[in-house]
């Protein structure tokens, strides 16, 4: 009997990886996805399908139940949500509805349903106070936005259900994680496109916040491999995901554009920094303040050392075969456009 | 001629906050759900001088209306699933009034009047299995039931909105507080309104919990001053408010009993644990395992330093009059009802 694996959002980055890597583990796996209005054969094609479709959404219960009574899962891994910030300023309930009230949504569904299933919340390092020092499990929270504040509401009412109905539930503290899936939003994706772009002579110049701004940037690939192994210990417990290797976004931007053979030379500072290239001299990079999130100091690492040492999680990809592979499948996804 | 909106304002801390609004010369706007009757709740005495605007903590369009109706400089939210039991039994409703329903209200003012100033009602029900005794401002949160979950959200997107759109917008986390019109569902008004019934024969005993849990108890008509005054202050911030004292359930049954005239002694212990009116020998207090909590909190301790030091807060009804007066006013609650 193979075991059994439902997985939220399975459409987005996080979600393709899992559902790839249980599938080729064994898995039968179950995806949850929202009903659109347009019609599935407009989807991208070559779209792998590593499981079986279920209707449902995050914003309504009996959906969920059936979800679960249909798909009896061993395993529950909850990734959707709306993860862009900005997104969550403008519409603060929804982000509440879906990443918040979504979870309790889902665990009531399991407590009812499927109470022995092990279940994981994808939680955030967005819960947490910026810090020079790594955060750890125990570092305190300080969210800034709708998005972190409903985020943390779902990683408590998930260790709640854990304290209260002894349900395997889990929470896994991600620090950013990246791969060529991540959405053109992220300041990552939007480096690599630009990048590609800009060297293709699609794009005259690349528009950016705080290049300083620090994070702790992982592979998705890696990421919900150690999820999975969250699920497959003796107890539930709650997990910091991260490299513990910051980076700035000015560490990101040299990556990428190293990798499709251009050099920057940087000149001036704060709001007027610019990248030039190092060959023709042409301005490639610019600060533009309206992509500002924080005129303050704006660094976000995290303290691996619970994972690796009580799972034995380490990420196989560096911040350079990152930023390489994401460049690589930019490059080759315009190219292949052009001929 | 300052507006106040008040959400929640049928309820306990609603009807003592609305009464000293009053007296402050406040035109007080209170929100209330429709019902099949017509109920004041707690604010019955002032219905002809509150203005009752009819609302519901998750549609945002009539929070809405309710501020461009009030055209409120101050608003206070009080609304709230509250009981915490209940919050296993009604999580989604729990989390739609008590966290969603915050963030309806704050988008509704940002909307209508994002001047006006907001208080948030938070709660040490989110310090839960607290991370350090006493419980102050900048002590982590834990939470241990749907209900402060919810409110651990509330206090959060306070903050978020305060820090980013500039609101004056301030979370006040009060340690438990009663009164003569605390909801019976809570422990502390069950425990004075069963004294007073065993004490009239109208009943021999009452079913309690843990008694082991430590609350730190206040007057609720004390705190809702809390709640006014951090809505006065130069800048908004987020309080403690407490008493600095903690004490077991079964302290408050003791001292409930005593205020009745009926010494009680203690016997055995665990789920066989009873009290005994040491005048009759009969159990007038017994343990039954079905009202334990899924996860309980076993300790609260507030240190209230701050609000005393920057809004000159004092606590004036001590934890003894607190009972003496709960107890009084149910044994006359009583009398009246059984001498129908």
């Amino acid at each position: 009997m193979n075991k059994r694996a439902l997985i939220t959002g399975v459409e987005g980055q996080d979600g393709y990886y899992l559902a790839r890597q249980l599938t080729r583990q064994g898995y039968d796996v179950f995806g949850i996805v929202r009903k659109k209005a347009r019609h599935e054969l407009d989807e991208r094609p070559g779209t792998e399908e590593n499981y079986q479709k279920i209707y449902a959404d995050m914003m309504e219960f009996s959906s969920l139940y059936r979800c679960v009574q249909d798909a009896r899962p061993d395993e529950i891994y909850n990734l959707a949500g709306l993860s862009e910030i900005p997104i969550s300023w403008k519409q603060p309930t929804l982000t509440a509805e879906v990443n918040a009230v979504g979870v309790l949504r889902i665990l009531e569904a399991l407590h009812i349903c499927a109470p022995q299933a092990r279940f994981l919340q994808s939680s955030t390092s967005e819960i947490f106070a910026p810090s020079l020092s790594p955060l750890d499990e125990k570092s305190p929270v300080a969210t800034r936005n709708p998005y972190g504040s409903a985020k943390l509401y779902g990683q408590w009412i998930t260790t709640n259900y854990r304290e209260s109905y002894q349900m395997f539930a889990c929470s896994a503290i991600l620090f950013n994680h990246e791969s060529p899936r991540r959405g053109v939003d992220f300041v990552t994706r939007k480096i690599t496109a630009s990048a590609t772009r800009i060297v293709l002579g699609m794009q005259d110049v690349l528009e950016l916040g705080n290049l300083d701004a620090v994070r702790d940037w992982g592979s998705a690939e890696d990421y919900v491999y150690a999820m999975w192994l969250m699920l497959q210990q003796d107890a539930p417990d709650d997990y910091v995901i991260a490299t513990g290797e910051p980076h700035t976004v000015r560490d990101f931007v040299i990556a990428a554009f190293q990798v499709l053979g251009v050099s920057l030379a940087w000149e001036g500072g704060g709001f007027d920094e610019i990248a030039r290239d190092r060959k023709s001299g042409k301005t490639l990079v610019r600060v533009n303040p309206a992509f500002y999130r924080f005129p303050r100091e704006d660094v976000i690492i995290g303290n691996p050392a619970k994972a690796r040492e009580k799972l034995g999680f380490r990420p196989k990809h560096t911040f350079e075969d990152i930023v390489e592979e994401i460049v690589k499948n930019d490059l080759a996804a315009l190219t292949r456009g052009r001929s | 001629m300052k507006h106040a909106l008040i959400t929640g304002v049928t309820g306990q801390d609603g009807s003592y906050l609305s009464e000293l609004l009053l007296e402050k010369g406040y035109e007080v706007y209170g929100l209330m759900r429709r019902k099949s009757v017509v109920d004041y709740g707690n604010v019955n005495h002032l219905r002809d001088k509150i203005h009752f605007i009819y609302a519901d903590m998750t549609d945002v369009v009539s929070l809405i209306k309710a501020m461009q109706i009030s055209q409120a400089d101050e608003v206070y939210n009080l609304a709230a699933q509250s009981f915490v039991a209940t919050s296993w039994d009604t999580p989604l409703g729990t989390a739609d009034i008590d966290a969603l329903g915050v963030t309806n209200l704050l988008e509704a003012i940002r909307t209508v009047k994002p001047e006006a100033r907001f208080y948030q009602a938070s709660t040490s029900e989110m310090f839960g299995l607290v991370q350090e005794i006493p419980q102050k401002e900048t002590t982590p949160f834990y939470p241990r039931s749907p209900y402060s979950v919810a409110k651990l959200y509330g206090h959060w997107i306070t903050k978020n909105y305060r820090e980013s759109y500039g609101m004056f917008a301030c979370s006040g986390i009060l340690f438990n507080h009663e009164s003569e019109r605390r909801g019976k569902e809570f422990v502390t008004r069950k425990i004075t309104d069963a004294v007073a019934r065993i004490k009239l024969g109208a009943q021999a005993c009452v079913e309690l919990g843990s008694m082991d849990a430590k609350r730190d108890w206040g007057h609720s008509s004390d705190y809702v001053k809390a709640m006014w005054l951090m809505l006065q202050q130069n800048a908004p911030d987020d309080f403690v408010v407490a008493t600095n004292e903690t004490r077991t359930v079964r302290d408050f049954v003791r001292a409930a009993f005593t205020a009745a005239g009926i010494p009680v002694e203690f016997r055995g212990s665990g789920l066989e644990e009873t009290a005994v009116d040491l005048a009759t020998g009969k159990t007038v207090v017994r343990v039954n395992p079905k009202l334990f909590r899924p996860a309980e909190v076993e300790l609260l301790l507030g240190d209230p330093s701050k609000a005393e030091a920057v809004l000159g807060w004092k606590r004036e009804i001590s934890f003894d009059e607190l009972v003496d007066r709960m107890v009084k006013n149910d044994l006359c609650l009583v009398a009246a009802e059984l001498s129908q």
